[in-house]
């Protein structure tokens, strides 16, 4: 369970998160959405301890992540993260990208790490490209491929940062379909995106984030045909256009 | 019509290797105090940014020669003795070329995305980690063919040595010069020298930039 208590983070004086109280349970999936600058991406950046807070608390298991004494680096190795611009290893073939944490970290015999990313490339559809460079890949495959290097930990929690805004359109959904399966089979999920098409098929609840605030909460089709924020309404009348 | 060239051959590639020497002193100084500079280039700690900051900017707007020069004269009152022309130089070299190298470790330490360094985080990675496997091989891969042409650059350079007596090959040339009176093949000559190993350079500097493209890392 992820628990964030009054949340609020300053970039010098401005305020970019501002009292954030939420409560992710085991199973759900939670979507975060709303226009950018809202602090989305901040947020997710400040439950695995990559930004630094200065009020409130979160939660992880229980463990506090703004506390100094957290190992940070233990504490994310349950949080698997995956970034808008995929941000593969360029200097690594797939198969390395995916191996190097569970080597590294969790000390894995080179085999035995090698054998789940085989297994974690087959679930993303894309084994045959093993020995590839991130740069001979298509966007939606590097994706798949950044789902399967932070899926490698075996996190508990798994964090998506607009993972499909930088794709092309027909590649959308090839990288959604792995993003809902992973929500189906039970994962912990905190996703902002825009694409209200997953938020409405697996999202257990949605929140609408402006100018660092929690604007409105609901769960997917409440959301949807009821909003009730007028900051909501104009946000989700110009992305369901 | 190169027989001035061929009576003092050994005489002159005597002198060439001592351009290759002074070169390697240089570059071995140069690199690693480079290195420290780079460091202390992106350091948050302000005593530390400040006087390194004015130690590149002062040595990066002065011509080499005139560092050579004063540094031969300066180091006699610090030090109490005369110093060996080709220490004298390597120690100007090394002052002078890690300005540079520092700045090439320091575009390449900026050019890591913040966040590439946060997806290695979030796997788990450890800073050192992430600086072992990730920063510092595609900030390395970056670099190398800048590293490549500033040290193409030092090895010509290591001709100027020649203002303060140095042994070198350009100083032998003079010499022969004075004798032989046949400047046009001579120093047609020492061009040719260099050309060679520059343009030799120059080449592994292509390959590597080639092969760093293809990889989609520059």
């Amino acid at each position: 369970m992820i628990e964030i208590r009054n949340l609020s983070k300053w970039y010098g004086k401005f305020q970019v998160l501002s009292d954030i109280n939420e409560v992710i349970k085991k199973g759900q999936t939670v979507v975060v959405c709303g226009p950018s600058g809202s602090g989305k991406s901040t947020l997710l950046r400040c439950i695995n301890g990559l930004e630094p807070f200065q009020k409130g608390e979160i939660l992880v298991d229980g463990v506090s992540v703004g506390d100094p004494k957290t190992n940070l680096y233990k504490l994310r190795q349950k949080i698997g993260m995956v970034f808008q611009r995929f941000e593969l290893y360029p200097h690594m073939t797939v198969l390395k990208n995916i191996t190097l944490a569970p080597m590294k970290v969790k000390k894995l015999s080179r085999k035995e790490a090698e054998r789940k990313a085989m297994e974690l490339l087959e679930r993303v559809g894309i084994p045959e490209k093993a020995n590839e460079y991130p740069a001979n890949l298509s966007g939606g495959q590097q994706q798949r491929v950044a789902i399967a290097r932070a899926l490698a930990m075996e996190p508990e929690y798994m964090m998506f940062d607009e993972p499909t805004s930088a794709l092309d359109p027909e590649m959308i959904q090839e990288v959604l379909e792995v993003m809902i399966d992973l929500a189906k089979e039970g994962m912990t999920m905190i996703v902002v995106t825009h694409e209200m098409g997953f938020a409405r098929e697996v999202a257990d609840e949605i929140i609408f984030m402006d100018g660092g605030k929690i604007v409105e909460r609901g769960t997917g089709e409440e959301f949807f045909t009821n909003p009730k924020h007028p900051r909501t309404k104009e946000f989700l009348s110009q992305i369901l256009k | 019509m190169f027989d001035a060239v061929q009576r003092n051959l050994p005489f002159l590639l005597a002198g060439f290797l001592m351009n290759l020497q002074l070169a390697a002193c240089a570059l071995a100084g140069g690199i690693f105090l480079g290195m420290l500079v780079g460091l202390g280039r992106i350091s948050k700690r302000r005593w530390i940014y400040g006087p390194v900051t004015a130690y590149v900017n002062v040595l990066r707007n002065i011509p080499l020669i005139l560092v050579i020069f004063w540094f031969y004269f300066v180091m006699p009152i610090l030090v109490g003795k005369t110093l060996h022309p080709f220490v004298s130089a390597a120690i100007s070299f090394i002052v002078f070329e890690a300005t540079y190298f520092g700045e090439i470790f320091r575009a390449g330490y900026q050019s890591i995305s913040r966040d590439l360094v946060a997806a290695a985080y979030s796997t788990g990675l450890t800073y050192w980690q992430t600086a072992r496997y990730i920063m510092i091989p595609i900030a390395f891969r970056r670099m190398l063919p800048s590293m490549i042409t500033q040290s193409i650059i030092t090895f010509q350079d290591t001709s100027l040595a020649y203002v303060i007596g140095l042994q070198e090959m350009v100083r032998r040339t003079t010499i022969v010069d004075s004798m032989e009176v046949r400047s046009i093949e001579l120093y047609g000559f020492v061009a040719v020298m260099f050309f060679v190993f520059c343009f030799a350079g120059s080449r592994v500097s292509r390959y590597f930039e080639e092969k760093s493209r293809k990889a989609n890392i520059l």
